[in-house]
C-alpha cells in the first residue's frame, strides 16, 4: 500500500532556512512570554531541534511558521514548568508591588483612591486601544518592572487566555497566589498604561 | 426646598456607604478576582454598591476589561510589534551549528 503523497518523500527539512526565515519571529514570541533573552534563545533552539525530529508529522498542512509556533508554545510551557519545579514559590514570594501609595490619603479617607493616582476616563473602546501602534511596546515595557513570574502569569492569562487552573499547574503555584499576582499586575499595568497613553496627551 | 433636602439625603447616604463598604483598595482586589472566578453573593453586592458611588472604581473595572479585550484580540500580533528584539548573531550561529550537527 502506498503512502499518501502529501510531500515528496525525499524532501529533507532545511533547518538553516527555518532559522533565517522564522528565527527572529520565534525569538520575539519567546521573549514576550519568557521575558528572558537566554531562556528565549534556548526555547528557539529546542523548537528547531524538535521540529527536525517531528518533520514527518508536518504534512504541509498550514504554514510552516504556524507549525513552528505551535512547537514553541510547548517549549515555553516546559520552561515555566521547570522554573516552577526548581524554585517553588515560597512564603515571602515577590508577587509584585502592592502600590499602597495609590491609596494613601491624609484626609481621613485612607484606603480610598489618592486623587492624583486615581483612574481617569480613558474615553477609549477596545478597538481604539488596539489601533495604537505602540500598544504592545508600551504593554511590554510596563510589564518589565514586575517579577518575571508575575509578568508571565499575566501574559498567559490576558494575552494567551489560558485558564486559571492551567497557569497554576504550569507555574506550580496555588490559586490564591495566582489571584494576588494577577491583581498586582493589573494594578501596576493599568496605572502604567494610563501614564503613558493618556496623561501625556493632555 | 425638597430638592435641597433630597441632595442632602443623597450626600449622607453616599458618605455613609463609603464609610461602611470596603475601601477602594479592597474593592479593586475584589474586582480583579471577579475576572477569575464568580464572586460570592455578598461580595457582588458590595462591589455593586461601591461602584454606584465611586466613579474611580467604575473606571478601574472598565479599564481591566478594555485591557483584556485588546490584549486577547491582538495577541497574535504582539510578536510583530515588539520589533526592537532579534536573535543575536552569536545565538544565531550557536543554533545554526547545533542544527547542522543534528542533520
Amino acid at each position: 500500500m502506498s503512502e499518501p503523497q502529501l510531500k515528496s518523500p525525499d524532501q529533507s527539512p532545511d533547518a538553516g532556512r527555518w532559522l533565517d526565515q522564522h528565527g527572529d519571529y520565534l525569538f520575539k514570541y519567546a521573549v514576550f512570554r519568557l521575558r528572558d533573552d537566554n531562556a528565549a534563545e534556548d526555547a528557539v533552539q529546542e523548537t528547531f531541534l524538535a521540529a527536525l525530529k517531528a518533520y514527518q508529522h508536518f504534512e504541509g498542512r498550514g504554514s510552516e511558521r504556524t507549525w513552528l509556533v505551535g512547537i514553541l508554545k510547548h517549549k515555553v510551557v516546559d520552561h515555566f514548568r521547570r522554573l516552577g519545579r526548581e524554585a517553588p514559590i515560597g512564603e515571602e514570594a515577590d508577587e509584585g508591588p502592592e502600590h499602597r501609595e495609590f491609596f494613601e490619603r491624609s484626609d481621613g479617607w485612607q484606603g480610598h483612591w489618592n486623587t492624583d493616582r486615581a483612574p481617569t476616563d480613558w474615553h477609549a473602546t477596545p478597538a481604539e486601544l488596539m489601533e495604537r501602534g505602540d500598544f504592545w511596546k508600551v504593554f511590554s515595557d510596563c510589564l518589565s518592572p514586575l517579577p518575571q513570574r508575575t509578568a508571565s502569569a499575566f501574559t498567559m492569562r490576558e494575552v494567551d487566555g489560558l485558564k486559571t487552573e492551567e497557569i497554576c499547574e504550569i507555574l506550580n503555584i496555588k490559586t490564591n497566589n495566582l489571584w494576588v499576582m494577577l491583581h498586582r499586575a493589573r494594578l501596576h499595568l493599568r496605572n502604567c498604561l494610563e501614564l503613558n497613553w493618556f496623561k501625556r496627551e493632555r | 426646598m425638597t430638592l435641597k433636602l433630597y441632595d442632602k439625603l443623597k450626600h449622607s447616604v453616599r458618605f455613609w456607604l463609603l464609610r461602611t463598604l470596603p475601601t477602594c483598595q479592597q474593592t479593586v482586589e475584589t474586582i480583579s478576582n471577579s475576572m477569575e472566578r464568580p464572586l460570592s453573593l455578598q461580595d457582588r453586592f458590595k462591589v455593586k454598591l461601591h461602584l454606584w458611588i465611586c466613579v474611580w472604581c467604575q473606571w478601574y473595572l472598565e479599564h481591566l476589561h478594555l485591557i483584556r479585550a485588546a490584549a486577547r484580540a491582538k495577541g497574535d500580533q504582539a510578536v510583530d510589534v515588539v520589533s526592537d528584539v532579534s536573535l543575536s548573531d552569536e545565538a544565531r550561529e550557536r543554533i545554526r551549528r547545533k542544527l547542522t550537527n543534528q542533520n
